[in-house]
């Protein structure tokens, strides 16, 4: 035999051999199938022989020489179970419109649950991308001025550089300012209002990437720019913007980088970086001495995030050792933890976006009353249709099942229905999720979610959670029935759950009203401050930034001429800020009663001739400005009533009292909220200027997209190189109340989801009583029972139990709605009809639920009901 | 009735164990059923049929001497047992019982 070692059997086919065939036989085998290999090989030749051996392997795949799958040993539990998942399978599918309701109750709760958990999440999530962010802290200020106290989010330049020189715990530190440029490059021009110059340090003590340029570089010499890809593609398309430049207002910029946009869950965000220096090199002695500038916002890095304690011990040294006093001083620099600035209450001068902590924790609240009325569902749907279970329950007991087994059963049961529906749910979730985002007005993208089997771990205790909150009663209440009195369907034991039933049902009730209650006081509230005489008008109002641009306030008055000839402008104004803006607050010297002149901090607003008629503000006392007046431009003052009363003036004492060396007042104005109502009106100076930034132009309401057409295009012929990137005043400050108003839609839509669920429970509860009560529904007909008599008899319970959840509800919400309108200076009413209303309400839709099925029972062939057995 | 059951293909094998004696294994088998009878014979059917006569212990297999040629597999050599043998004899039996029934006739109309 001229045997060749290397023609073997094809391996693959031998491996599946060996893992298919039956371990006792497998050797046998094999051995008789290189045997015959081989014998083929010397006989016909490698390829036939390979081909008979697949055909061999391949046909004894066969029962018989297949190893034996089933390994289970009879000892292991595993049978039993399989045979509760049956059961319960069959009896889900044996009630398919129970199941329905039960599923789609939850699974609408769970989609619910997982959205809003979504939000609260990305809310929770602000600047925690930060890989520094347990040790990144801002400097705040606590001020205290002649009358008041200030809290500032901003702080002064020289502190940054003080503390890191005096104290080794902070290891570095980053200033922002926030400029509005103009940016201009080409034919592309556009307001750039999220610019900021920071010192170098920025990409060091915050995480964000910069892409190209070097970061120990890229922002130290003066007037070198990093731009945002967003910004890089706006201006320089697919051009790499390295070592090009742009201009922005006066100055040419090069840049020096580009870096990634900001994430969306920051506290602040911005288009470009400007380095620190291209201010600072002109502003040395405001650098090192200005430490009441509070135009900064300064973030401390330390080197232990514990060091923050002992850092906070020194404060009161560090005031006292640098800074002097002047009007105002500072009481403590309070240092904010990075990720809870977005949380925090709000200081004056709070740049970029801001969170609500009682929206959070008013969602979550709803997330939770949502879930829970679909845990009641389930609870109420499975004791109601535990009597259709007794007999299994019976048979199993009599088998020898313990409690124990039958309780494990059910709670799987329990488990096995809500992961379906939470299946479901996600489903739900991913299909609503559009919308949502629009709901709550956040990107939420899913980038912020942390990894998968982070998510797949809180998904499966969720599921677990809420089987077992809703399964847990059920599965006690069914495994305790004891044999005998399940097969004597007479005594009545598992049907006195009646009462628990009842008071779920009225939980169900309790959180509907409040919801549907509380939504409508909500945007009672809302209406309140919406409609509220601001004291001035701001419909109709064109907001127009100017950026100071010199022109502008060289030719102020020929601009205003010229825009106000367009058909449709009825007048023109220009001023620092616009209300719904912060005020500048300012270093101010007024004469008080006694003829000495008293140091103070006020706001102020740098108003043009015009504001006060343009705006609609009233005059109480004194005059307007006037052009004839010469002096007027540098020495006249308007103030408001609530600085009149602060000093303790009439209005008619304060005309004509100084402030500081040469001014004097002019006017006394009637109160208007230049902040949101959120806030009392704080005192207010309104000296003149002509260095305005802004432009409000008050237009007809009539055809108003034809009148700001005419303006643009007048604005365009004027001042080619500004665009007219206007806004709506009502707009803009009704902005204000942006976290309010979401509030109020987010609650409405999720209190409307409440509902439905809460119906879907009724419908099934209705079903089932309906159902049991077949025959005495029968026997009240033949006796002579109306229709009528037997709806009400079916619907009076649910009547009965929603005028006790209204007495429960009503004190509630009454004491929720009263706590959460303390937000506001002003606050509307609480109308008790609303709560009538919500009642009614409740009612309406329970009884639309019910009525349905109560009048088919009603109406039922009393013999049909009575022959069945 | 069915005192032994013998499918046809099983009374096959088992007729080859016995005709090859002491030296019957998997390989032995199917080559003497293919020689004599002429038919492909698979391993596969080959293995189903000596498992499931071992099972009705009709035959009773031994493990061998390991060879070169099958790569160090021993051959597992089959040996018919005592109630094999009656099996396959009370199958020929009753199958000559019929034999002897036919006509004549009916044997010389098909030789036809």
């Amino acid at each position: 035999m001229s045997e060749t070692p290397i023609i073997q059997p094809p391996k693959s086919l031998l491996r599946f051999f060996r893992w298919f065939c039956n371990p006792a036989y497998a050797e046998d085998i094999e051995g008789d199938l290189r045997e015959m290999f081989d014998r083929e090989v010397n006989a016909r030749g490698v390829t036939t022989a390979r081909v008979k051996f697949s055909m061999h392997v391949l046909r004894l795949f066969r029962p018989g020489i297949i190893r034996k799958v089933n390994i289970q040993s009879h000892n292991s539990p595993s049978p039993m179970f399989r045979n509760y998942v049956i059961a319960s399978i069959r009896s889900l599918m044996r009630n398919k419109g129970f199941s329905a309701l039960n599923i789609a109750g939850l699974a609408v709760g769970l989609a619910t649950f997982s959205l809003i958990s979504f939000y609260v999440y990305y809310e929770l999530s602000f600047d925690k991308y930060h890989a520094n962010a347990d040790r990144i802290f801002r400097i705040v200020e606590d001020l205290k001025t002649e009358n008041e106290m200030l809290y500032q989010a901003a702080s002064s330049p020289p502190m940054g550089p003080h503390f890191q020189k005096d104290y080794p715990e902070v290891e570095k530190y980053v200033r922002f300012q926030n400029w509005s440029l103009l940016a201009q490059r080409g034919d592309i021009s556009s307001y750039e209002k999220d610019s900021y110059i920071t010192d170098s340090t920025v990409f060091d003590v915050f995480s964000w990437k910069l892409l190209k340029g070097d970061k120990r570089t890229a922002l130290v010499e003066p007037n070198s720019i990093v731009l945002t890809e967003t910004m890089a593609k706006k201006y320089f398309g697919d051009e790499d913007p390295l070592g090009q430049s742009i201009k922005m207002d006066y100055g040419n910029y090069k840049i020096t980088g580009v870096m990634e946009d900001v994430p969306e869950n920051s506290h602040f965000r911005f288009s470009n970086l400007i380095s620190f220096s291209t201010w600072s090199k002109d502003n040395k002695r405001a650098e090192d001495g200005a430490w009441f500038w509070n135009g900064f916002d300064t973030y401390l890095l330390l080197r232990d995030a514990k060091s923050v304690e002992t850092l906070r011990t020194k404060m009161p040294d560090f005031l006292k050792r640098n800074i002097e006093k002047g009007g105002m001083n500072y009481v403590d620099l309070p240092l904010q933890p990075l990720a809870s600035i977005y949380m925090a209450p709000q200081r004056s001068w709070e740049g970029g976006t801001r969170g609500s902590m009682s929206n959070v924790y008013i969602l979550s609240t709803i997330a939770l009353f949502i879930l829970l009325i679909a845990c009641f569902n389930y609870i109420n749907l499975t004791t109601a249709r535990a009597s259709r279970r007794l007999k299994e329950v019976g048979l199993r007991k009599t088998l020898g099942a313990v409690k124990q087994m039958l309780i494990t059963q059910f709670l799987g049961e329990s488990i096995i229905i809500t992961f379906v529906s939470f299946v479901l749910a996600v489903i739900l979730a991913w299909i609503a999720l559009p919308a949502f985002r629009t709901l709550v007005e956040s990107p939420l993208s899913l980038s912020i979610l942390p990894q998968p089997w982070v998510i797949a771990g809180v998904a499966i205790l969720l599921v677990l959670v809420v089987g077992l909150l809703a399964g847990a009663y059920p599965a006690f209440i069914i495994s305790r029935f004891e044999p005998l009195q399940i097969f004597r369907p007479a005594s009545m034991g598992m049907f006195g759950h009646n009462n628990l039933r009842k008071f779920l049902v009225g939980v169900q009730f309790i959180i509907t009203i409040t919801l549907v209650a509380g939504t409508m006081l909500v945007y009672d509230q809302l209406d309140v401050v919406r409609n509220q005489d601001l004291g001035f008008d701001k419909e109709g109002m064109l907001v127009v930034p100017t950026n100071g641009d010199t022109a502008i306030v060289n030719y102020l008055e020929s601009v205003k001429n010229e825009l106000k000839t367009v058909p449709g402008v009825v007048n023109i104004t220009g001023s620092a800020q616009v209300p719904g803006q912060s005020a500048n607050n300012n270093y101010t010297e007024i004469e008080m009663q006694d003829g000495k002149m008293s140091p103070t901090n006020i706001n102020h607003n740098y108003v043009d001739y015009d504001f006060l008629t343009t705006y609609k503000i009233q005059l109480i006392a004194g005059r307007d400005f006037r052009r004839d007046v010469k002096a007027d431009d540098t020495t006249a003052y308007l103030i408001n009533e609530a600085a009149v009363k602060d000093f303790g003036w009439t209005p008619e004492q304060a005309l004509g009292k100084r402030i500081n060396k040469q001014g004097r007042i002019i006017g006394v104005y009637k109160d208007f909220n230049y902040q949101s109502l959120h806030t009392a009106v704080q005192p207010m100076l309104m000296p003149l200027t002509r260095y305005v930034s802004r432009l409000s132009i008050r237009i007809d309401s009539k055809d108003l997209p034809a009148t700001i057409a005419r303006v643009e295009q007048k604005w365009h012929s004027l001042i080619p190189y500004l665009p007219f990137d206007y806004s709506f005043l009502d707009v803009d400050f009704d902005r204000q109340y942006k976290a309010d108003q979401q509030l109020g839609k987010v609650a409405g839509v999720f209190t409307g989801l409440a509902i439905f669920i809460g119906c879907l429970g009724l419908l099934g509860l209705t079903s089932f009583v309906v159902e049991r009560r077949t025959k005495e529904i029968g026997i009240r007909k033949v006796l002579g029972a109306s229709v009528g008599g037997v709806v009400v008899l079916i619907t009076n319970e649910f009547v009965w139990l929603i005028v006790a959840a209204l007495v429960v509800a009503t004190p509630l919400t009454w004491y929720l709605i009263a706590r959460w309108e303390e937000n506001f200076t002003l606050q509307a009413t609480i109308n008790p009809l609303r709560f009538v209303i919500a009642g009614i309400a409740v009612l309406l839709f329970a009884w639309i639920t019910i009525g349905f099925l109560s009048f088919r029972a009603a109406n039922a062939n009393p013999t049909k009901a009575l022959r069945t057995e | 009735m069915k005192k032994y059951y013998l499918g046809e293909f099983e009374e096959i094998v088992l007729l080859a164990t016995a005709i090859l004696h002491k030296s019957a294994y998997g390989v032995a088998i199917k080559e003497e059923i293919e020689s004599q009878l002429d038919r492909e014979v698979s391993m596969g059917a080959l293995h189903t049929a000596l498992l499931r006569l071992e099972d009705k212990g009709y035959i009773r297999s031994a493990t061998g001497e390991a060879t070169e040629e099958r790569a160090g597999r021993p051959r597992n050599y089959y040996e018919i047992t005592a109630l094999g043998k009656k099996a396959i004899t009370h199958a020929k039996e009753s199958r000559e019982k019929m034999w002897n029934a036919i006509p004549k006739v009916v044997l010389e109309l098909r030789g036809f």
